[in-house]
């Protein structure tokens, strides 16, 4: 009532002196104009420079690349189709490289998560250390990344002098995984469990690689952490009260409680790999602007491609997720 | 047996007006202890403390050899790397690897740059970032959603898909033409910083989409009767917001500002990209062999190897200082970011 009667008033005054008053935009108004100032640099950024970026990308993929000789600049013809066909028709090594990439993303994404995953929870129990340990599953993050990571690739070579090195020399730490467990072992022990041959290659490639999927994994491994500790201690209280084993309660509350961080960590792995030194299709791709003539164009197409295929796999990989991802409902 | 012990009331003296003694009969040591360590529920904590412990013991191990194994073949000469007694102690130790690096690989001029670099870089994301991350965390405005998408976007975009298009962007510089249109000509911006400022400045560059995301989140948990009691007392959104809630989210930017920074130091993909010359010395420059090391000895491979490892060793080692003073920061911050919300 009161409302509807203020609100005839304005407008009374309104139609009155229309022309003259000054028009005050209300509140909500004004702070979405201060919010899109707040936003203005990524928005100038992202029109301005990222589009273009990703248009000349996309349209570079569609042309003939040519630097003018002395004169400087560049000469584009457009040929359609051709650069993607050459490269998934005529480079010998793409389509193979391709394929093993995506196998590779295929397995490391359970692999990380999962072991992430185990050392969150470990390290979220009280222990003598726990500090320490933290620190030193963080430093990959920081100390093992882009340049150290492309010396550390370019060493790989020294595995092969490993054996009378003892594998001391080797900077990749491959062999001194390899002292921790042997692979051999491994697979005895599962051949007596008599489960397939694929989860036997798969957990012995997941142990010798362990070293690369540790360094992989330190952000994932924080996002756990911090999910584990949003879980309310009330809860594993009731749990213990009503006699469940550690088994029980990690299955039926912790398991549940941190799906959506699974989901959340095995999409930050899928667009990590993506810039990872280890990424076999992108090393490849990034080889061939330098090696190849018109290298440049055909990479940029092949990179779409490859980036097209992970999205597919992203999309997919969510849809199924998101299914089983159990949601706590909350307040806010 | 035990209940029984335990039923005898226990005597109560009364030895002054105020104070009285209470004597009951305490289970004794043994079998306290017994009931204490005895149980197979304290054997099973104690077989899942010392397995919990050596798991854990055995993955540091792995993640820190590496840097062992580099520091002691740093000091190595390379008749270390010929002869088999030799493991982890260098029988010749030399400081010949590090002094090649400091003089010829012109380590020093290395470091200055890349520290200008990544400093001027890593305080522009931090604070563009924070600024962007406010913007989305507390404001709703027309298109909100949709800019979001946009760094969404950029986050899942790999640069790499990007590079050459990206060095072009740069390497003729133009703004929807404008520049062609007042100078008749693009400008060349590569082999300077301006591409990585130019990035950081709108927030484009390495990882950014991930830390503007961080902000958000982090904002997202301010509560905002702190700004609307500050609208009341008369202050605008950017005082506000300059004011109140930019000191506040100090150690959310310090580990911003950390991670640019450090993936800044050891990055090799943009450096290599726009720097197209070694006259700018920056740090992947400097990863070789020096000349004054060539060698066709015998463990050539290996002693090279060894020279590599310390590059990279060299090229680290502000950041495990840094490290070591602020790895709280690093840790805490994904978890305050509350990227769970």
């Amino acid at each position: 009532m009161n409302n509807a009667k203020t609100t005839t008033a304005v407008k009374k005054s309104n139609s009155k002196s229309a022309p003259k008053r000054k028009r005050i935009a209300s509140l909500d108004k004004r702070k979405a104009r201060a919010g899109w100032f707040f936003v203005l640099p990524f928005a100038v950024g992202f029109i301005a420079i990222y589009l273009p970026i990703i248009w000349d990308s996309i349209w570079l993929s569609f042309n003939h690349f040519k630097t003018n000789r002395g004169g400087g600049g560049f000469t584009l013809t457009f040929v359609g189709w051709e650069n993607y066909r050459n490269a998934l028709f005529v480079d010998p090594n793409f389509v193979r490289t391709l394929v093993s990439g995506i196998q590779q993303l295929i397995f490391d994404i359970p692999a990380i998560v999962i072991f992430s995953l185990f050392v969150a929870v470990l390290l979220n129990q009280k222990m003598l250390g726990r500090a320490a340990f933290r620190a030193i599953f963080f430093i990959p993050v920081i100390l093992s990344t882009g340049l150290i990571e492309s010396i550390d690739a370019r060493n790989t070579m020294l595995s092969y002098m490993g054996d009378e090195m003892g594998g001391i020399e080797s900077g990749s730490g491959q062999n001194a995984a390899a002292q921790i467990v042997s692979a051999l072992d491994v697979e005895r022990l599962f051949a007596n469990m008599k489960v397939g041959t694929e989860i036997v290659d798969y957990v012995v490639s997941a142990i010798n690689s362990i070293y690369d999927i540790v360094n992989r994994s330190g952000v994932q491994m924080l996002i756990f952490l911090a999910g584990l500790q949003s879980i309310s201690p009330a809860i594993y209280e009731s749990c213990q009260i009503e006699g469940a084993t550690a088994w029980e309660t990690f299955w039926k509350i912790t398991f549940p409680m941190i799906s959506p961080m699974i989901l959340v960590n095995a999409v930050y792995t899928i667009i990590d790999s993506f810039t990872t030194e280890a990424n076999v299709v992108m090393s490849y791709i990034q080889n061939e602007v330098y090696t190849q003539a018109n290298g440049q164009v055909i990479s940029a197409a092949m990179s779409w491609m490859y980036f097209l295929l992970v999205i597919i796999i992203l999309a997919v990989f969510a849809a199924i997720a998101s299914a089983f991802v159990f949601y706590q409902r909350r307040d806010h | 047996m035990n209940t029984q012990k335990l039923n005898t009331s226990p005597r109560i003296k009364r030895e002054t007006k105020n104070k009285i003694r209470v004597e009951f009969e305490r289970t004794p040591f043994l079998e306290r202890m017994k009931a204490r360590f005895g149980t197979t529920y304290f054997a099973q904590r104690v077989v899942w403390y010392v397995f919990r412990f050596v798991l854990l013991l055995g993955i540091s191990y792995v993640i820190l050899f590496p840097f062992f194994a580099k520091i002691s073949g740093s000091f190595m000469s390379p008749n270390d790397f010929v002869d088999v007694t030799v493991r982890l102690i260098p029988k010749y130790p030399t400081f010949d690897i590090y002094r090649a690096i400091f003089v010829e690989q012109q380590y020093m001029k290395a470091f200055m740059n890349t520290a200008l670099l990544s400093v001027s870089t890593a305080l522009i994301q931090t604070f563009i970032c924070s600024v962007v991350g406010y913007g989305f965390a507390k404001f709703k405005f027309k298109g909100n959603t949709l800019l979001f998408l946009a760094v969404v976007l950029t986050m899942i975009i790999p640069h790499g898909t990007l590079q050459f298009a990206l060095f072009m962007k740069f390497r003729y510089f133009d703004v929807f033409g404008l520049m062609r249109l007042i100078s008749g000509q693009t400008l060349t911006l590569t082999n300077t910083f301006w591409p990585l400022i130019l990035m950081s400045l709108f927030g484009l560059a390495f990882k950014n989409g991930l830390y503007i995301f961080m902000m958000r989140q982090f904002y997202r948990g301010v509560p905002d009767e702190l700004e609307e009691s500050a609208y009341v007392d008369g202050s605008g959104v950017f005082r506000t917001f300059i004011q109140i809630i930019l000191p506040l989210s100090v150690p959310m930017m310090i580990t911003i500002f950390l991670f640019s920074f450090s993936w800044q130091w050891t990055d090799d993909f943009y450096t290599t990209l726009f720097f197209t010359t070694t006259r700018t010395v920056l740090m992947p420059t400097i990863v070789g062999i020096p000349n004054s090391l060539q060698t066709n000895y015998a463990g050539q491979n290996l002693y090279y190897a060894a020279i590599n490892s310390t590059c990279g060793l060299m090229i680290i080692a502000p950041l495990i200082i840094v490290y070591l003073f602020c790895q709280k920061f690093l840790v805490q911050g994904i978890e305050r970011s509350g990227i769970i919300g």
